[in-house]
């Protein structure tokens, strides 16, 4: 199958706009052709699911709906929008939820997290067959966050405490991952506007945890945790007294540099801390 | 006794599972004289009780206490012991079962087997040590430790390995890959040579498909097999020295085999091997065939093949050069000479033609030829610009030969593309290196020639389109694509097939590719007696396939000889070993290095060069032993007696059984599924029963606790309890039982081994029900120094610097927290064994949501299926006391039905009339054992036994390969009569093990087994003095001198008999009581049963339900009707017993009833006198809303109005200083109650005020409800113990609440108090009338708190219900039905043998100073009639604490004299 339905979510449209790039770089170099739900709407991860359960259950159905219509599989890349759409799968087909008859969905297509989709076999193989430049000397950890494995019930993750998707990519990329405990540490992205300390200390653990490791750079499959594990770098250096500064890799970016593609250091000139010293792209 | 069956039913019995309970159950049924099928499914016995190092609460070594049982197991003559074993299926009928048994094969026989260890010791397979929980490696060869039973070792196979599959040869890799990891070198040789002569050239050039099939690729890369034969050859060339193997016995027969290519020379050495004399015709003045003249010097230079037809030639081969078949000789001819078979192996060596135009023009040179010249230093260089046609490895040498010869240019044309070469990669690649060019998608349609030479070839290009019959996308012309390759040489290598000149002249039958037809399995062809394969066969192929189809042939060539089945037992039914290649820490394959590609056409020096010794070891090392054993036959070769079997198969057994007894146990939870502790993921967190082995002193560590990750002791260890258990989210919603008080002794034992050491257990409700346990646990808190959290455990993650761990979780007012430790233990739950649950599945017994059995009755012994009984782990969590319980009970149920059969199946040995020896001079034979090497090795034994013939009075000596063999103790029995031997001396390994047997022995040679002594030369001696030979073999002398002189003291001693009156006597007509009766009467005693109130049942008629919900008065009324009309069972109520005479088997008890004296004659006495409830005085007690727990429940019972608002306080009365034990009972029963209450008042309040809910196993399901239906628990701590207040508008409780840290103040309109069980309050005057102790708590006190829970210390008195201490009812009737079965034991004797091994007081020197009386341990001596103390013999244990406590010495212990001590002692001194 080369043709697969794609649901980016409103992030990938805007604040990761780096991410969707990259996504399409590589999507291209596989031969993997993203077709875009038609009229997708908001997934309902920001406020609906907090205050109306109902209406966040319908707001994904609509486009689970819409998915079916299109006859394919669909992948997203944003944990969030995932999350939400496998809620909703999950309150249809298992639990009976109905109150958005005029959407029906049969459950006829699956609903894949890009990273997971990227990592089978059959793409990775092909992409191993495109790496020009391995990055045999990068260290790095995988942080998948907390939502992109768990909960289980929802993902279908088999191994939702010890994720390794990610790891496959970047072995694939020729760099080495390093095994951490914090991999599905909560970031603590949606408190960064009302409670900056919390997240402060909860990326300065990831921070602490990810070079006591060793690792040269942290690797994400989400931009909310990218965008919040990169941003605030300097607050938090400054915080505790330290100075970080560690590049947060989307996987994508590292398959464009293992592979040689150009763009590569446009995606990455995107982020705070640029991570394109480290991978000798330029 | 079973009223069902038809007739009489069988005296046998299956018990399946031989952990403690089976052991148990097995040896109860045993000492009835019921036949035991006892069926394990591991190699030996003892289950998990053998791995745990200590056991609580006191700390007893499970080693010590469990070993001792082992052997009484594997020496009683009723029980047979079947490892690897399960239960199929039963048929039949309760009384009389088929219990069909499948049994897995254990690879040796263990009648022959005598455990000595020696193939241990040379088997090169490591595999993780499953006894050792995978922290170290075992052989595959192996025991669990060693002191199992059975003693013989077992062997583990998974399979074939998938690199031996895949070698055609079926050459035993992982088993020389073992060896070459060890450094066992020439071992590894010959384990190759036995499947391959030619490891020389396989090293080199062998296509190695087990490295394509190697397991390790899955992991990263294939192990580098070929390189590491090539290492070894190597290593035996530097030693300078062929390992040549022993050759049969020269035969008569001769063997004629045309060609010495490796088909040839491979079927001469095998055939030489067994004898026969082999000559081989060989056309070329060269041998090596193909690898001589078709594989290039840098691949395989000459001297190398010349070393290994040298070694062919050395087992006896010989080779005629020049003789070409069809030419110079034919088959007829050789049959006329007398030959008796024939092999051909002539090869493939005519080159195909590529069938073009102008190919017979000069510069066309076909590969083979090209590649024979090379070799035989005849060619010239093909031309300057070469094109080479085909994709195989002739091909490719031909290219790179072409080089060498100073060709400019080379380039290959292949028709497809470089996935279709058939060329091996390495050498692609290096051809490449070295210059040669391969142009693809190329086929050559016609030569171009000018003056009869070729100037180049027209071409075509191609495309692939579908795949042909090799699977193999064909190569299709794409049009118009022709052009010319200019070149003036070109070399033709599109394949071979046989010489058909050659084949014809001898009527061979072909096919229509040129090559001979022959039998895929035997190799024969249509000739009778000529056998042929390699190439010739099968076109040109590999080295190794000519080989194996040498060794093959060879096989067959024998047989035809002798006349023999060619294809008997020759398919190969294999099935591939799938090993688990998950989590396996990648390490990169060892290359070896090579010639730099620049200046490597210069000349023929071999590209390729050799790992080193260590390279090749820590390559050899990365080998996953996929199949467990390798049969590399090590083990055969070396075991001296011949136990080794490698062909054994599973098999099917069927047993005549009466009853079953399921015991199978059970398996830890498996803490992987609670991924959130990082078990399997973090080095330092590991499991409980990991910890107990490295705690062990037979553990990995040798009982030196340390950490994984660094081999440091660990300063902070924290235990996690409930992983696995109490835990709804997995399925696991019960309470494991034992985990609370192993953490406490793995934290108390921590602490001893290390020092200092802090230790934590991080816990929900601590769970010490068990008798004992508060103690335990109090004096681990307030003494040990052990830390106990109540919490709930969020995650553990780890340090990545110092592999240190942090815990995160939330302590019990929800704070979140976190500490770090150096070791994390998870305490893991137990589970049903997944194999008791396939078991109980297959035979149709009903299990519980968790794979328990099913609680049918209150009786928790009985399944669903009638006959078929369960106990231990299976029945449901518990700890070994409770297991051996259970096990007596299942035993003692078993007997009911089996009672009429008892000893039907039982053969007592008859022996012959004992010799008299009295006034002989003592005639000493010495028997010296060698143990296999164990002590042979270390000690000189043939000096040894000269020197035992110089000793005083020995008058024959021998040394034995092992003393313990059949046949070895055949010859003592004989050397006893024809000697006329009257002291017979064993030196060899621990009386404690094998005494029994010589002295059977003796016994059976006329002689009396008293007249034996042993030295231990083994454990004593060779053991621990293996680095100092000669000082070993000196101390042996000094131990057989010691045993010699002691062995001439040696008296005959005779057993006295007396008769067991056969009735019991139980005691307490409570539930306890009552049932015990019962068993006794059916399994056929008269028993009387004494109670003292004037009704039967006792407390039990006041209880409600249990917790499965089975009606509990009607269960005892049930019990009560039957007892009183039960014809075999005396029932005296108002009667007490007022004093017990006798010893064990013969006891006259005196009882009251009435004003009157009754002495009552039995053999056995059970307890059963009850408990009581107690009776606070505190929390308002004697208020009318005030009440306990057992008056509620009556009141529950009863129904009517029933109170809104209940409070209860547990622990009124237990675990306080002053009764500083656990109830039991309290907390499931206020759950209960709770439930009750609300299902009959559904608007009812309740709050518990509890300290710890001890609702465990599956009780925990009760507490859980309790709490689902909204029943309030609250905390509190016995420092701020809640208080009550009367007032007007009820009962006012006031309780600090330790979640919420905050003082609660509850209105109640009822208090219920869970009031403690007690004692009998007569429990102290009937201790004192039976002279039976009783435990700090005013319980009665068991023999052993472990492994004797039913039995006095005194012998013939047994325990069972709330005398023993708190219980529920269903435990009280496991206990009584246990006492029942160890009492039955006693009684179904009709004789008890006495005395012997017995102290005997002498009168004339006794001063009746009643030392003997306070000392003994069983209260034995009495003042005898003549008012002198007495011992009797059937009461003594033979303990001697007696004789070295008497001031007069005036005690003699029978076999134990001070004559006999003082004589071994004085004669270390001489």
């Amino acid at each position: 199958m080369n043709r697969v339905g794609y649901y980016p979510g409103c992030s990938l449209h805007a604040t990761a706009r780096d991410y969707q790039e990259s996504i399409d770089g590589i999507t291209a170099l596989l031969g993997l052709e993203l077709a875009e739900i038609p009229d997708w709407n908001c997934c309902g991860a920001t406020a609906a699911h907090a205050i109306a359960h109902d209406v966040s259950l319908g707001l994904c159905v609509r486009n689970l709906h819409r998915a079916e219509q299109q006859g394919l599989d669909v992948v997203v890349p944003c944990a969030l929008c995932f999350h939400e759409l496998k809620v909703a799968q999950k309150a249809v087909l298992e639990d009976g939820w109905n109150k958005a008859p005029q959407f029906p969905f049969e459950g006829k297509i699956q609903v894949y997290d890009l990273l997971a989709f990227l990592a089978q076999d059959q793409w990775l193989d092909k992409f191993k067959e495109r790496v020009v430049k391995p990055l045999k000397d990068l260290k790095a950890v995988c942080y998948y966050g907390c939502q992109v494995a768990r909960p289980p019930a929802v993902t279908g993750s088999k191994t939702p405490e010890n994720p390794m998707d990610m790891e496959k990519v970047v072995e694939a990329c020729g760099a080495r991952p390093l095994d951490w405990s914090h991999k599905t540490d909560c970031c603590g992205a949606s408190h960064s506007i009302p409670r900056p300390d919390i997240v402060y200390r909860l990326v300065g653990d990831i921070y602490d945890r990810a070079l006591e490791t060793g690792a040269q750079a942290i690797i994400v499959s989400c931009q909310m945790c990218q965008a919040n594990l990169d941003m605030y770098q300097k607050e938090i250096s400054a915080e505790r007294g330290r100075d970080y500064l560690i590049p947060i890799i989307y996987f994508t970016e590292l398959m464009g540099a293992a592979a040689g593609l150009d763009e590569t250091k446009v995606w990455m000139g995107r982020h705070f801390v640029d991570p394109r010293p480290i991978l000798e792209v330029s | 006794m079973s009223d069902k069956g038809n007739g009489k039913p069988v005296g046998s019995a299956v018990v399946a599972g031989a952990g403690i309970a089976g052991m148990e159950a097995a040896l109860d049924l045993a000492a009835q004289g019921i036949k035991v099928d006892l069926i394990d499914r591991d190699i030996s016995i003892g289950g998990v009780m053998a791995q745990l190092d200590k056991t609580f609460p006191t700390n007893d070594c499970s080693t010590c206490m469990i070993s001792p049982k082992l052997i009484e197991v594997a020496s009683d003559p009723n029980i047979t012991i079947h490892t690897r074993t399960e239960i199929s299926e039963i048929r039949g009928e309760p009384g009389d079962f088929k219990v069909h048994l499948h049994k897995e094969p254990r690879f040796v026989d263990l009648d022959i087997c005598t455990g000595c260890g020696e193939c241990i010791e040379v088997c090169p397979i490591e595999l993780p040590a499953d006894f050792n929980e995978g922290l170290n490696k075992r052989k595959a060869i192996y025991k669990h430790f060693p002191q199992a039973v059975p003693a013989q070792v077992a062997i583990d196979k998974h399979g074939q390995s998938p690199c031996k599959m895949a070698c055609p040869a079926g050459i035993a890799v992982q088993g020389y890959v073992g060896l070459i990891s060890q450094g066992r070198y020439k071992e590894a040789l010959r384990v190759i040579r036995r499947d391959n002569p030619m490891p020389v050239i396989c090293g080199r050039v062998c296509t190695h498909p087990c490295e394509t099939a190697c397991m390790r690729g899955q992991v990263d890369q294939p192990i580098a097999i070929r390189d590491l034969k090539k290492f070894l050859t190597e290593w035996e060339m530097a030693q300078g020295e062929m390992d040549l193997p022993q050759v049969k016995d020269k035969r008569e027969d001769r063997v004629a085999i045309v060609g010495a290519g490796p088909a040839g020379l491979t079927a001469g050495y095998y055939l030489a091997l067994e004898g026969f004399q082999v000559t081989i015709y060989e056309a070329l003045p060269v041998a090596g065939g193909m690898l001589r003249v078709g594989i290039p010097d840098y691949r395989l230079p000459p001297e190398m093949l010349d070393y290994e037809i040298e070694y062919i030639q050395k087992v006896g081969v010989e080779i005629k050069y020049n003789q070409r078949l069809g030419v110079d000789f034919t088959i007829e001819d050789l049959k006329a000479q007398g030959y008796a078979a024939v092999f051909v192996g002539v090869g493939a060596q005519e080159c195909r033609f590529l069938g073009i135009p102008n190919e017979e023009a000069d510069g066309v040179y076909p590969g083979v030829d090209f590649l024979r010249d090379v070799a035989l230093g005849q060619a010239q260089s093909p031309g300057n610009k070469v094109v080479v046609f085909g994709g195989g490895n002739v091909a490719i040498d031909a290219a790179r030969s072409a080089l060498r010869l100073g060709s400019e240019e080379v380039t290959i044309l292949y028709r497809r593309t470089r996935a279709e070469m058939p060329a091996y990669d390495d050498e692609v690649e290096e051809a490449l290196e070295e210059g040669v060019k391969i142009d693809f998608l190329v086929a050559p349609v016609k030569f171009a020639v000018e003056n009869g030479r070729i100037t180049g070839v027209e071409c075509i290009r191609m495309e692939l389109g579908q795949a042909d019959a090799s699977g193999r996308r064909r190569p299709v012309p794409v049009e118009g694509s022709e052009f010319t390759f200019p070149c003036d040489g070109a070399l033709t290598s599109i394949g071979q097939w046989p010489d058909a000149g050659c084949l014809d002249s001898c009527s061979l039958e072909v096919n229509r590719w040129n090559c001979l037809e022959v039998d895929p399995i035997t190799f024969r062809t249509n000739i009778e007696g000529v056998f042929a394969g390699g190439d010739d066969v099968t076109g040109a192929a590999t080295a190794i396939e000519a080989i194996a189809a040498g060794k093959e042939a060879a096989i067959s060539i024998q047989r035809f000889i002798e006349g023999r089945d060619m294809s008997e037992g020759r398919e190969k039914n294999w099935v591939a070993a799938e090993p688990d290649t998950e989590g396996v820490a990648k390490k990169p394959r060892r290359k070896p290095p090579s010639l730099p590609p620049e200046g490597r056409t210069s000349g023929w020096q071999e590209v390729v060069g050799s790992l080193s010794e260590e390279e090749a070891r820590e390559e050899a090392s990365r080998c996953l032993a996929c199949a467990g054993c390798s049969e590399c036959l090590l083990c055969e070769v070396t075991c001296k007696v011949g136990a080794i079997r490698h062909n054994d198969v599973p098999r099917d057994e069927v047993v005549e059984a009466g009853a079953v007894i399921m015991a199978p146990g059970f398996e830890v939870f498996d803490a992987g599924l609670k991924p959130e502790l990082g078990y399997g993921r973090y080095p330092n967190v590991i499991t409980s029963i990991e910890f107990e082995r490295i705690n062990s002193a037979s553990g990995p560590t040798g009982g030196h606790v340390v950490r994984p990750s660094d081999q440091t002791e660990p300063k902070r260890i924290a235990w996690l309890q409930c992983v696995g258990s109490r835990d709804p989210s997995i399925g696991q919603d019960y309470c494991s039982y034992v985990c609370c008080m192993y953490a406490t002794k793995q934290a108390i034992i921590a602490g001893e081994h290390l020092g200092e050491v802090e230790t934590s257990i991080f816990f929900m409700d601590i769970r010490a029900q068990g008798k004992g346990f508060d103690r335990y646990y109090e004096r681990a808190k307030n003494e040990r120094g052990v830390r106990y959290v109540r919490s709930h455990i969020s995650r553990v993650t780890q340090d990545p610097r110092t592999m240190d761990l942090r815990i995160h979780y939330f302590d019990e007012a929800g704070e979140l927290q976190e500490e770090v430790f150096d070791l994390v233990v998870l305490s893991v739950g137990l589970r049903p064994h997944r194999a008791a649950q396939d078991m109980a599945r297959r035979l149709g017994l009903e299990t519980d949501e968790f794979g328990f059995s099913k609680v049918q009755d209150v009786n928790p012994l009985l399944t669903n299926k009638e006959g078929v009984f369960a106990c231990g782990v299976f029945q449901g969590p518990k700890d070994i006391p409770e297991t051996v319980t259970q096990a007596a009970g299942a035993a003692g149920q078993a007997a009911e039905l089996l009672g009429a059969a008892r000893g039907s199946l039982i053969e007592t040995p008859v022996y012959p009339d004992e010799l008299d020896i009295l006034d002989q001079e003592p005639r000493v034979g010495v028997f010296v054992c060698h143990c296999g090497i164990n002590i042979a090795s270390v000690v000189d034994v043939e000096s040894v036994r000269e020197y035992a013939k110089t000793l005083p009075h020995v008058v024959f000596a021998d040394d034995l390969l092992f003393t313990c063999s059949t046949d070895s103790l055949d010859g003592i029995a004989e050397a006893i009569k024809e000697q006329k031997l009257n002291r017979v001396i064993v030196a060899s390994c621990s009386p404690r093990t094998h005494e029994p047997l010589f002295r059977d022995t003796l016994r059976k040679a006329g002689l009396n087994p008293y007249l034996f002594e042993m030295a231990n030369i083994r454990d004593q001696c060779s053991w621990v003095h293996q680095g100092d030979h000669p000082a070993a073999t000196e101390k042996a002398k000094d131990l057989i001198r010691m045993a010699v002189a002691r062995a001439l003291m040696l008296q005959p001693l005779h057993e006295i008999t007396v008769k067991v009156d056969q009735k019991g006597l139980v005691v307490g007509g409570g539930a306890a009581g009552l049932t015990a009766a019962l068993s006794l009467a059916d399994q056929g005693f008269e028993t009387v049963l004494v109670e003292k109130s004037d009704k039967l049942g006792g407390l039990a008629l006041r209880l409600s339900k249990t917790p499965q919900g089975l009606d509990i008065p009607a269960y005892v009324e049930g019990l009560i009707a039957r007892a009183k009309s039960h014809p075999r069972l005396t029932i005296m109520t108002q009667a007490e017993v007022a004093g017990v005479k006798g010893a064990i088997g013969r006891f006259t008890a005196r009882i009251k009833k009435g004003g009157e004296t009754i002495e009552q004659g039995c053999g056995a006495v059970i307890l059963a006198v009850g408990g009581s409830e107690f009776q606070p005085q505190e929390y308002l007690a004697g208020d009318e809303r005030v009440t306990t727990q057992l008056v509620f429940g009556e009141e529950l019972k009863a129904g009517g109005e029933l109170p809104d608002k209940v409070v209860m306080i547990q622990c009124v009365g237990s675990r306080d200083e002053e009764n500083p034990y656990c109830s039991r009972v309290c907390c499931t029963k206020a759950c209960l109650n709770a439930l009750a209450l609300k299902e009959a008042n559904p608007k009812a309040q309740v709050t518990i005020l509890y300290r710890d809910i001890r609702t465990y196993s599956t009780k925990e399901k009760v507490y859980r409800e309790a709490r689902q239906k909204g029943v309030r628990f609250i905390r509190y701590e016995p420092e701020e113990k809640p208080t009550v207040e009367a007032a007007e508008e009820g009962l006012l409780v006031s309780v600090f609440d330790q979640g919420l840290r905050e003082r609660l103040l509850i209105q109640a309109d009822r208090l219920v108090l869970s009031a403690a069980v007690r004692p009998n309050p007569e429990a102290h005057q009937v201790a004192s009338k039976l002279k039976l102790p009783l435990d700090s708590d005013g319980f009665f006190m068991e023999a052993h708190l472990k492994l004797r829970p039913v039995d006095f210390a005194a012998q013939g008195y047994f325990l069972a219900g709330l005398a023993h201490g708190p219980k529920f009812i269903e435990e009280s009737v496991a206990q009584a039905k246990g006492a029942a079965g160890r009492a039955a034991a006693v009684l179904s004797q009709e004789e008890r043998q006495v005395g012997g091994e017995v102290s005997v007081i002498d009168p004339t020197k006794c001063v009746r100073c009643l030392t003997c009386l306070r000392t003994c341990p069983y209260d034995v001596p009495l003042i005898g009639p003549d008012n002198f103390p007495v011992i009797d013999p059937a009461a003594c244990q033979g303990c001697g604490s007696c004789v070295s406590a008497c001031p007069r010495q005036a005690i003699t212990l029978g076999h134990h004299t001070d004559g006999q001590i003082l004589a071994k002692e004085t004669a270390l001194q001489i």
